[in-house]
């Protein structure tokens, strides 16, 4: 027997009013709405900055190039003062490298602030369409921080032991170019990966032998809790790292003036940290990563704030990416060549250089290191010793 | 991970001191540990020492804070799971041609570990907040599929002989035999993804750690070598997942009794 | 109109027609009706698939999909040849599945021993009982972060927590398995004056076995769980190390083979287990 018209049309009034499902319906028109609502707003642009790591107990602040002396200075926020509806975002990822790839993958990010040399170069062997304008640090130095009563001396001494490493960073390739020197490879060490914050705690605790890491151990060592043994500053300087200032391709092609003026910022700041007789300055803004300040002088003992700071796009710092690109291969750590040499992108630096009338201002190398032009940073000197 | 920890009823009765003598002696035990100076003064802070970083973490600190965005993410992701879930849980009960079709793919995906998702989806949504939530969603989403198309599967052989009877089409079938039907199971499976779905959020904080959050804290703690922050976080995570459960119990019988009427 | 099929209509068919075959003649071969229903059901199962992988692969073809969304599956392939052949693949495997026996047994047998205590002695189960609970709602992974500092990232650590995901539901599902001994099993131990021990091992244990075999099933798949997540946290091997690897490298092939190895056992867990819970079952009906 079929239900008459009327008997199905009182079925259905009776279910309507049935509270929870209204209800339920409630909430889920709300979610939806409140889904599609979030991401929307803005007639403002936002430049969004990715920054390769933290400070101290996760710390939103960097150290060691001339990125993270731009965003302690504000310099780019004081470039954009007058702009209302330019708003800067910065994020500092834990993950370093890695992270800042997942998130301008997923386009995230604008810029790849101070990204290391062997991330980058993977996310670009990936596809990732970026472009190297500025130069964040060269020359960067590597430390094997080792406990105590390990018995490792030098690198030699590391075969077979537990070491941490964080992989993916452009701490990797450097320590495996470090372990090549020395006729050793990866699988000669059982490497964990950590990252910076775990392994510090780990080799306060004892968890691992050793470590490679930069400055941050530099501390612990004054402590004793840890030992130095081993750094590529008393080695070949051409096992250092590198970073840059990397901005995707889309957001370069829908704001080359907003880009333009990101660099002339940036390069602003590293004029002001390349100059000697603001040594002790560069290395009290650093301090608000929690890191102290004894930790900078012993990291930069030795060595002229330009060398490392310089932002300047020569011939050695193309060689030095190259060079990383092919032991990246070497090392297994990427599948496919990567195209380096289209991938600088220098006319905003040498815009920016024009504009500030700072081309004299920072020496030159070439692909083997040598310098070929001085640069009047030099001549500044330290205001004490 | 499967739970079973959903409905155990204590011991009732006279037996009542028994049920708090140990946890007590326990308390006391590590109160004189603390206080006397036995064990590594780093790894026993005293009770007192806990609570008191508690309050200053909620007065002076974001503690508060921490609490909520976890809780937001949790339920964020939960109530996604719930919304696909459950029609996807139904169709795979009701129609033997879903299941035919689907229901191998879902035994497959059902039999990857929760954590094994962990690195797909950071490099699909990055680590921020989406990340952590389809995390949570993808979890929860698993008992609430799997209960719902059990219960959906369940549903006696009496109602659907009702349905033909009155010749119902496919609307009304569901509105009045499968749902129904299906009710219990479902929020069984409800119950068991919102248990799942605080699981997630832990894990997503720890793997996915950017933002505030539970998880942040507690990785904080650790590295810091702060143990009454860590032991603070790891009690009210514990805390929260029984509060947690016992809400949504008593909304599953608060529900079915409902559903009685 | 009603357009409910008949349940089970579809096996109506396929019964007509495995009949048809066998009635035929031998030009057909006559399979049995079960074998053409589990090969019938297998190719419904492995259409979607099937479609999925097809999208994959015109997915990867066409660039729909940036490749370090959605890496080309002719990679993984080549993937896990490669690691298949280098013997990595075996390697961490291996690696992994010996922390899960280990953890699995020392926190199986720990959970077998507290459950049977707890079901044999209800006073000193009311000790214990609230303590256990308690604990035992605090999901696993939030005792990592304590575990680490006390016994560091080493292979302790893994075993351990290993141990404890998998001492949780045994010890439940032994407790209420022996709690739901019928008390006239009891008594026939007494009628045939049995001592405890013959009572416990004759009598309690084998009727509670069925139960406390969900508690060992549910404790695997958990140690499996743990495992993944212990060894993305802080490994130098194993499976969870590769995905950290992948990830870490942006390397998706590396990530989605050791997904797929990950589900593969869990896979061969479940469904080993779950068979031999199924002749469980019918040897407690049977008896």
């Amino acid at each position: 027997m079929t239900t008459t018209s009327r008997q199905r049309r009182s079925f259905s009034r009776r279910a309507s009013s049935n509270p929870a499902r209204r209800s339920f319906i409630a909430l889920a028109a709300l979610a939806l709405g409140v889904a599609i609502a979030a991401p929307a707003v803005a007639d403002s642009t936002v430049i969004r900055l990715g920054y390769p790591g933290v400070g101290i107990d996760n710390r939103p602040f960097g150290y060691g190039d001339n990125i993270s002396v731009a965003h302690i200075g504000h310099f780019i926020e004081d470039e954009f003062k007058n702009d209302p509806d330019v708003k800067i975002e910065w994020t500092f990822f834990r993950g370093a490298g890695p992270a800042v790839n997942e998130a301008i993958a997923n386009g995230q990010l604008d810029f790849g602030a101070g990204e290391g040399d062997l991330p980058s170069i993977v996310a670009r062997s990936k596809g990732l369409k970026t472009k190297i304008v500025l130069a964040a640090d060269t020359r960067d130095p590597i430390y094997l921080a080792v406990k105590p009563d390990s018995g490792i001396k030098s690198i030699d001494d590391l075969k077979g032991r537990k070491v941490a490493q964080f992989r993916g960073t452009n701490l990797q390739i450097a320590t495996d170019r470090v372990l090549e020197a020395h006729g050793l490879t990866e699988r000669d060490i059982k490497f964990i990966n950590l990252d910076t914050g775990n392994t510090l705690a780990a080799l306060a605790s004892g968890d691992i032998d050793g470590a490679f890491g930069g400055p941050e151990f530099l501390d612990l060592d004054r402590r004793g809790i840890v030992k130095v043994v081993y750094s590529t500053k008393s080695d070949d300087p051409a096992f250092g790292r590198q970073a840059s200032l990397l901005v995707t391709e889309d957001f370069e092609s829908r704001h080359p003036d907003l880009t333009a003026r990101v660099v002339k910022a940036v390069v602003k700041a590293a004029q002001w940290s390349t100059d000697e007789s603001n040594r002790e300055a560069v290395f009290q803004g650093w301090t608000k990563s929690g890191i102290p300040v004894e930790t900078f002088r012993a990291d930069f003992a030795g060595v002229k704030l330009t060398d490392r700071l310089s932002p300047i796009i020569d011939e050695f710092f193309i060689a030095r990416y190259r060079a990383q690109a092919d032991r990246a291969k070497a090392y297994k750590l990427l599948r496919n060549d990567v195209d380096v040499d289209s991938w600088f992108e220098p006319k905003y630096l040498n815009q920016a250089l024009a504009e500030l009338k700072l081309e004299d201002y920072w020496p030159r190398y070439d692909a083997n290191g040598k310098k070929v032009a001085t640069g009047t940073v030099e001549q500044t000197q330290a205001a004490t010793q | 991970m499967t739970v079973t920890a959903v409905a155990l009823r204590p011991s009732v009765g006279s037996t009542h001191w028994r049920a708090v003598a140990l946890p007590i002696v326990l308390l006391l035990a590590w109160e004189f540990a603390a206080h006397a100076g036995i064990g590594d003064a780093r790894f026993l802070p005293s009770i007192e020492s806990v609570a008191a970083r508690g309050w200053t973490e909620i007065v002076d600190g974001q503690l508060l804070l921490d609490i909520a965005m976890s809780l937001t993410r949790d339920i964020a992701g939960f109530i996604i799971a719930a919304l696909i879930g459950v029609p996807v849980g139904l169709a795979l009960g009701l129609s033997r041609f879903v299941e035919r079709v689907f229901g191998p793919t879902f035994s497959a995906y059902r039999q990857i570990a929760l954590f094994a998702w962990v690195p797909l989806i950071s490099l699909w949504f990055g680590t921020g907040e989406e990340a952590k939530i389809a995390f949570v969603a993808l979890a929860a989403l698993n008992p609430i599929v799997f209960n719902s198309a059990e219960g959906a599967r369940s549903i006696p052989v009496q109602y659907r002989e009702v349905a033909r009877v009155l010749t119902f089409d496919r609307w009304q079938l569901l509105r009045y035999v499968a749902l129904p039907g299906a009710f219990p199971s479902i929020v069984t499976g409800l119950h068991l993804g919102l248990i799942y779905a605080w699981l997630a959020t832990v894990g997503a904080e720890f793997f996915l750690n950017l933002g505030p959050g539970l998880g942040g804290r507690i990785n904080e703690g650790r590295e810091l070598f702060q143990m009454d922050l860590l032991l603070l976080c790891v009690l009210l995570l514990g805390v929260i997942g029984v509060l947690l459960n016992k809400l949504a119990g008593l909304a599953e019988t608060r529900l079915l009794a409902w559903q009685k009427r | 109109m009603s357009v409910i099929p008949e349940p089970g209509y579809l096996e109506a068919a396929v019964d007509a027609l495995a009949l048809s075959t066998d009635r035929s003649d031998r030009r057909t071969c006559a399979l049995p009706a079960r074998w053409a229903r589990r090969l019938q059901a297998a190719a419904v199962g492995l259409a979607f698939p099937a479609v999925l992988l097809l999208l994959w692969e015109l997915s990867a073809r066409y660039g729909w999909l940036p490749a370090q969304i959605l890496p080309d599956p002719r990679l993984v392939v080549e993937t896990i040849q490669e690691f298949v052949a280098s013997g990595e693949l075996l390697d961490d495997t291996r690696i992994s599945l010996m922390r899960v026996a280990q953890g699995f047994l020392f926190g199986g047998l720990a959970g077998l021993l507290l459950g049977v205590a707890m079901g044999l002695w209800p006073r000193f189960q009311a000790y214990v009982d609230p303590l256990f609970l308690a604990v035992s709602q605090v999901p696993t992974l939030g005792w990592m972060p304590l575990l680490i500092l006390l016994v560091g990232i080493d292979e302790e650590l893994k075993v351990i927590i290993i141990a404890w995901s998998a001492f949780i539901p045994v010890t439940l599902n032994t407790y209420r398995g022996i709690r739901a001994v019928p008390a006239r099993y009891r008594e026939v131990g007494q009628v045939l004056t049995f001592g405890p021990w013959s009572t416990l091992t004759k009598i309690v244990l084998p009727a509670a076995l069925p139960t406390i075999f969900v508690g060992i099933r549910e404790g695997l798949a958990n140690s499996w769980q743990t495992l993944v997540a212990a060894e993305l946290f802080a490994s130098s091997e194993g499976l969870g190390y590769l995905m950290a690897w992948g990830r870490q490298l942006f390397q998706l092939d590396l990530v989605i083979m050791a997904m797929i190895a990950v589900g593969a056992i869990g896979l061969l867990f479940n469904w080993g287990l779950g068979s031999i819970e199924r002749r469980l079952r019918r040897w407690q009906v049977a008896s």
